[in-house]
């Protein structure tokens, strides 16, 4: 018994404002691009006939397809980069740091910059890694170069780096959040039957925090393959990966091209999403 | 640091264990001595260092002083993996992720044991706790009864010296504990593994302990057997904190016989010494009787006598509890057992007396 | 040597990674702050060329080609919007899932999805459906619906987290205290979950506000202030830029603070004071 009577009318017309605008704004968008990529005929416009044309014509070309992989491959890269990195900072977040105090105001350094602009975040690596940034001066003060590295910025590796700051917060947060619902008594417990700190934590802490893992890289999974933003700003023009290349075809009014190319998108990442709900029963998580 | 030679026989020895965390003192100065295959009970209040003692022993905790022997051997700065114990948490602490059968076998893969033993092992340990057929659930699939055995028989099945428990019992069902109660000092005598058993519950330490160890306020109040830590209360606290006891406050007086006189507000009663120093006269002393020994009527023949008015009887089953209150307004329990006539009812004026031997001086 | 003691070499290494790592994530924001800060010869990197407010200058005095007022209040009045929508349709929606309807297991993956929907692919395709539907596409309407959107899902799982912790027994003695289920909800639950409510409405503000991929699709001719800095952007860089970085971080900044404050000083109210 609550302000709400469980399967009553009452839920269902609460349920409706919510469910109606998710419909509307993401789920039949989405059905339309599957849709519009498979017109066919010479003009864009849905009398033309289903076929499968755009597929073909888009994957038979090479440069494309080694774009597909890239793309891949660079969110492979960034996952592991911010997998460790997260987890490394979660465990010293929920783990190491014992004072409260200082807990809340690291927690706090590594989460704001979460409500800030990502677009911003992506712009202000510019004058940080370029030739005379912040990162090549404090370098050559340390004496650790003797010429400003060039390929910092306008380039993969600056691209990278712009990537792994963004979005480390997204693998490491799911991790604080199972490592926080462990009761500290279990490592105790693991520990008075003889087991080392290394022991404890590969089968004890590790397994408990796989769901938080795999969450967090579904996460930077998503991000990293949509993610044109830090491309454009970060990578000028050298680089591109799939989201660029949606984009470029939107603007060159390429409709189909797009949505060829959104569904491919949509496609990899349902499948990343279903080989993590293989790992992990995410459901399970919140409970 | 020259320490004295441990004594071999001895399953744990505790040397002037200290622990502060800030400016809060959580053990100071506890030592005790645990014979080989002895049941220990460590009893007192929340917050009173009975934890943190036990922690100690396990090595989750460092001291700050002081030195933890374990078999005769010095393991202060042993990590608990290194340590010849096992540990059952208050709330048993199971490993969500890992099977019944897993989860006991844990100690066991972690001495590094050949498989073809672990699983043999752990099939006789899961019959001899009669969880045999739990073998392949999660924690989470198991009754409260049924994670107490789990982590019962997860800790067992290492052999350790020694077997380390928090409130073991405290997450159980009321009407279970009882059971389990017997079932552990069974199970306690026929292995010959030392028990050191952390409690809030009197009853429980009563019946189970070979040792009974009071603590309060970081610190040993008193330990021995539970018939003489029951009967002699070595302090007031003891008294107040174990049921049935009435306690007076007053002056030392003049010794006797053996026998101290202490005034107090309420007349004076003279209590056995035993053995004790004469405290120096007008010095602040306190006393206790037990409620079942206050004899009525015939109190011309009882050297101490009170003057009491009941203010309330009450039923506890197997006893009828007064309530009296003294001239002074303190409060005294009798309690009299077996299924008498009441003789005394509420509002009614009586004196009660007792016997010298069952007055008990505090320190 | 304690073991405890031991663990405290991993300690130390794990801590320097997480600064390291605080540092990386920190400094070009500073760098950023620093900039904006330059003269008026100031370029986008170092040297600075002196310090003055020359770009904030310019910012406000801007020519019609670079003026960031009108989209950064176009911006702010949509994330006003899209706060207000947001509290709304994330508290029924999780109202409605303490109702446990049939259906609501599915309702629940629906909402999850816009979490996971990125931007690009909603982005374009709700330009489709608008083009379909023959709808102009604009800042205050069909970006709108599609910032929501992108809110919703975060509001949502808020408002359920603040619900799973809700003692559902305060409604209940409500209730047997006769008041109406509605009343129930407006004395009784809605002040308790107010902390909730208040962080939804920074979701659905920081999130609409900080968009970039789903607005760039749907604004049509008036953008909002990503939009227009991403314009700027590709003519060309200048420290006017970092001075709207600097000018809406320490928005964001302040609007956090503010929550937190807002925080501290219900769970104060909460706790109540001492009495004598």
């Amino acid at each position: 018994m609550s302000s709400i009577r469980p399967r009553s009318a009452a839920a269902y017309w609460l349920a409706v404002p919510a469910g109606l605008w998710m419909l509307a704004a993401v789920v039949l968008p989405t059905l339309l691009i599957l849709w519009v990529s498979l017109w066919g005929g010479q003009s864009v416009s849905p009398d033309n006939p289903i076929t499968f044309d755009n597929y073909a014509r888009f994957l038979s070309n090479g440069s494309y397809r080694a774009l597909m992989l890239d793309t891949l491959a660079q969110a492979a890269m960034i996952m592991g980069i911010t997998g460790v990195l997260g987890y490394c900072i979660a465990y010293f977040l929920t783990v190491k740091v014992t004072s409260p105090a200082w807990r809340t105001a690291l927690f706090l350094a590594f989460v704001i910059p979460f409500w800030t602009s990502t677009l911003i975040r992506a712009i202000a690596f510019v004058p940080f890694l370029g030739v005379n940034g912040l990162l090549n001066q404090a370098l050559l003060a340390a004496g650790l170069i003797e010429q400003p590295i060039q390929a910092f910025l306008y380039s993969r590796l600056g691209v990278s780096m712009a990537q792994v700051s963004l979005y480390t917060l997204l693998a490491s947060g799911p991790v604080v959040y199972m490592l926080n619902s462990i009761p500290p008594a279990l490592r105790e417990a693991a520990m008075t039957l003889k087991a080392s700190p290394f022991t404890v934590f590969r089968r004890i802490i590790l397994p408990l925090t796989l769901p938080g893992i795999v969450i967090g890289q579904v996460l930077v999974f998503l991000n990293v393959l949509a993610d044109f933003i830090t491309v454009t700003t970060v990578g000028g023009n050298k680089l591109a990966f799939l989201g660029n290349l949606i984009l470029l075809f939107y603007e060159g009014s390429q409709i189909r091209a797009t949505a060829v190319v959104s569904v491919l998108l949509m496609a990899v990442m349902l499948a990343g999403v279903a080989v993590a709900l293989r790992i992990v029963d995410i459901r399970k998580v919140g409970g | 640091m020259a320490a004295p030679a441990a004594l071999p026989q001895l399953d744990l020895e505790l040397r002037d264990i200290r622990k502060r965390y800030g400016g809060f003192t959580a053990v100071d100065g506890v030592s005790l001595q645990v014979p080989k295959g002895q049941f220990v009970c460590l009893l007192g209040p929340s917050g009173c260092g009975k934890t943190t003692t036990l922690r100690c022993v396990a090595g989750l905790e460092e001291p700050d002083s002081g030195d933890i022997l374990i078999g005769g051997r010095e393991v202060t700065a042993d990590p608990p993996w290194q340590r010849d114990i096992a540990m059952m948490f208050q709330d048993f602490a199971l490993f969500p992720h890992m099977s019944v059968a897993k989860q006991v076998g844990f100690g066991l893969e972690m001495q590094k044991k050949p498989r073809a033993e672990i699983t043999r092992r752990v099939a006789e340990v899961l019959g001899a706790f009669e969880i045999a057929h739990l073998a392949d659930r999660r924690p989470s699939q198991l009754s409260g009864g049924q994670k107490q055995r789990v982590a019962l028989a997860r800790a067992m099945i290492t052999e350790p010296r020694i077997l380390l428990l928090d409130e073991p019992i405290g997450a159980l069902d009321y009407s279970l504990r009882e059971t389990v109660m017997l079932e552990l000092k069974a199970l306690q005598k026929r292995s010959g593994i030392s028990f050191i058993w952390v409690t809030h519950d009197q009853n429980e330490a009563f019946s189970l302990g070979d040792q009974v160890v009071v603590m309060n306020h970081a610190r040993i109040e008193q330990q021995g057997r539970p018939e003489e830590v029951l009967s002699r209360p070595r302090t007031a606290f003891v008294a107040g904190f174990i049921q049935g006891n009435n306690i007076l406050r007053g002056q030392a007086q003049g010794a006797r016989d053996g026998l101290l006189d202490i005034r107090t507000e309420d007349g004076s009663f003279a209590v056995p010494l035993n053995g004790r120093a004469v405290p120096a006269a007008g010095s602040p002393v306190s006393f206790s009787v037990r409620a079942e020994r206050l004899q009525e009527a015939a109190a011309d023949e009882l050297p101490n006598r009170i003057s009491l008015r009941c203010t309330l009887v009450e039923y506890f089953g197997a006893y009828r509890r007064h309530v009296l209150e003294t001239r002074s307004g303190a409060t005294i329990k009798w309690d009299q057992f077996g299924a008498l006539p009441q003789s005394v009812f509420a509002g009614e004026l009586v004196t009660f007396g007792w016997k010298a031997e069952d007055g008990v001086l505090h320190a | 040597m304690h073991w405890k003691t031991r663990s405290r070499l991993t300690s130390w290494l794990l801590g320097i990674v997480t600064i390291g790592f605080l540092l990386f994530q920190w400094l070009p924001m500073f760098t950023m702050f620093l900039l904006s800060f330059a003269g008026e010869n100031g370029g986008t990197t170092f040297p600075m060329n002196g310090v003055s407010l020359h770009w904030y200058r310019k910012l406000w005095e801007a020519d019609l080609f670079d003026d960031f007022k009108p989209p950064m209040l176009r911006s702010f009045l949509l994330a006003l919007g899209c706060s207000v929508t947001t509290v709304v349709l994330s508290v029924t929606a999780a109202q409605a899932m303490r109702g446990r309807f049939i259906g609501s297991g599915a309702y629940f993956y629906l909402l999850l999805l816009g979490l996971m929907a990125p931007g690009i692919l909603v982005g374009f395709g709700f330009a489709i459906l608008t083009r379909l539907l023959g709808i102009e596409g604009a800042w205050n309407t069909t970006a709108y619906v599609v910032h929501v959107s992108w809110a919703l899902p975060f509001g949502f799982m808020t408002m359920l987290a603040v619900f799973n912790r809700f003692d559902p027994r305060l409604e209940e003695a409500a209730l047997t205290l006769g008041a109406t289920r509605v009343t129930a909800f407006r004395r009784i639950t809605w002040p308790i979950i107010l902390p909730g409510v208040i962080g939804t409405a920074l979701f659905g503000f920081s999130l609409s506000y900080d968009e970039y991929a789903r607005t760039l699709f749907t604004a049509g001719s008036d953008g909002t202030l990503p939009l227009a800095v991403m314009a700027q952007l590709d003519r060309q860089l200048t420290p006017e830029l970092y001075a709207i970085g600097t000018v809406t971080t320490v928005m964001s900044l302040v609007a956090i603070f503010l929550c937190t404050f807002a925080f501290w000083l219900r769970s104060r109210a909460l706790r109540g004071r001492p009495s004598h």
